[in-house]
């Protein structure tokens, strides 16, 4: 099961859930949404206001769960780490 | 920024505003709010980078760990600091979203790096709205708690806080002069108890929020 990380160059907690993922071998897809343009970063933002109810950041889509912030209880947890 | 392409970016500070610029800005806002910078200087640094690098891309401190909407109402809200609008949240978590702020009275700011808990509706929450020394005794404030528009009245023996909205007319009791302990609206003269919300006119009372003073901070208490 692949996870998505939406996330923000910009966001220190995107870079520690980004570090804490590399650390653990898990393989996701990384989509930084502040370096899309136009079109298309309206349409990701409008999906990760769906997603997690906001436009905060890091959003972690694991299969059906959704996690926002860094957490790593729950990203051990839902990831089986 | 591709919102910002075809025209000049409006700038709220000036070009080359620096990390400790921001920090010289912030500080005493903060406080004002009972929040301080995270212990942890390292964050610290971090976040404030972040935000020098979006100010130099739109033009103002917005939250680096939130995007932009183009609602202005919703982007005016991720704005460093962000304290006031989200006031009762951030109390109750005892920091701001990302952590860059902590409540005064926490000494260690690594606890509170990483997860967001949001607080649980219908849990009271000691909301800070001003430092003692912003009023003097006989003035009356506004003070905005999650969506409640208050009325904070400084008297010779406290603080009182009471709805803001004037059952009459709805007028801004916040905007009247207070007179001991009653309040008088600058619409129509309708005369309110500071203590206890009550008015001469029959039936129309305004909800009155219980004060607390700690280390110099006011702090109005709320549900959530």
């Amino acid at each position: 099961m692949t996870a998505t990380l939406y996330a923000l160059t910009t966001c220190p907690y995107c870079r520690m859930t980004k570090k804490y993922l590399d650390e653990n071998d898990v393989e996701y897809d990384a989509i930084d949404v502040d370096l899309l343009e136009g079109d298309e970063r309206a349409v990701v933002v409008a999906d990760v206001k769906n997603l997690s109810g906001g436009t905060s950041f890091p959003v972690l889509v694991i299969g059906e769960e959704v996690i926002v912030g860094f957490n790593k209880a729950a990203m051990k947890e839902r990831l089986g780490l | 920024m591709s919102e910002q392409a075809d025209r000049p970016v409006r700038r709220r500070f000036a070009s080359g505003t620096t990390v400790d610029d921001l920090k010289a800005y912030m500080k005493p806002f903060a406080a004002s709010l009972g929040y301080k910078f995270n212990t942890e200087e390292w964050f610290v640094d971090e976040v404030l980078a972040s935000e020098i690098e979006i100010l130099d891309a739109t033009g103002d401190v917005y939250c680096p760990c939130r995007m932009r909407t183009g609602d202005p109402k919703e982007d005016a809200s991720i704005v460093c600091p962000c304290i006031p609008f989200h006031n009762v949240q951030f109390a109750a978590m005892r920091k701001c979203w990302c952590g860059l702020f902590i409540r005064t009275d926490v000494e260690d700011g690594a606890e509170l790096l990483g997860v967001i808990e949001e607080p649980e509706r219908g849990v009271e929450v000691e909301v800070p709205v001003c430092r003692v020394s912003d009023m003097a005794p006989g003035s009356v404030r506004h003070a905005k708690v999650g969506k409640r528009d208050i009325a904070l009245a400084c008297t010779e023996d406290g603080f009182y806080a009471l709805s803001s909205v004037c059952l009459h007319a709805f007028g801004p009791l916040s905007g009247g002069v207070l007179e001991g302990h009653e309040v008088v609206c600058p619409w129509h003269g309708w005369r309110y108890d500071v203590r206890t919300g009550t008015t001469d006119h029959p039936n129309a009372d305004v909800k009155t929020y219980p004060v607390v003073v700690r280390d110099g901070c006011v702090m109005i208490v709320a549900t959530a």
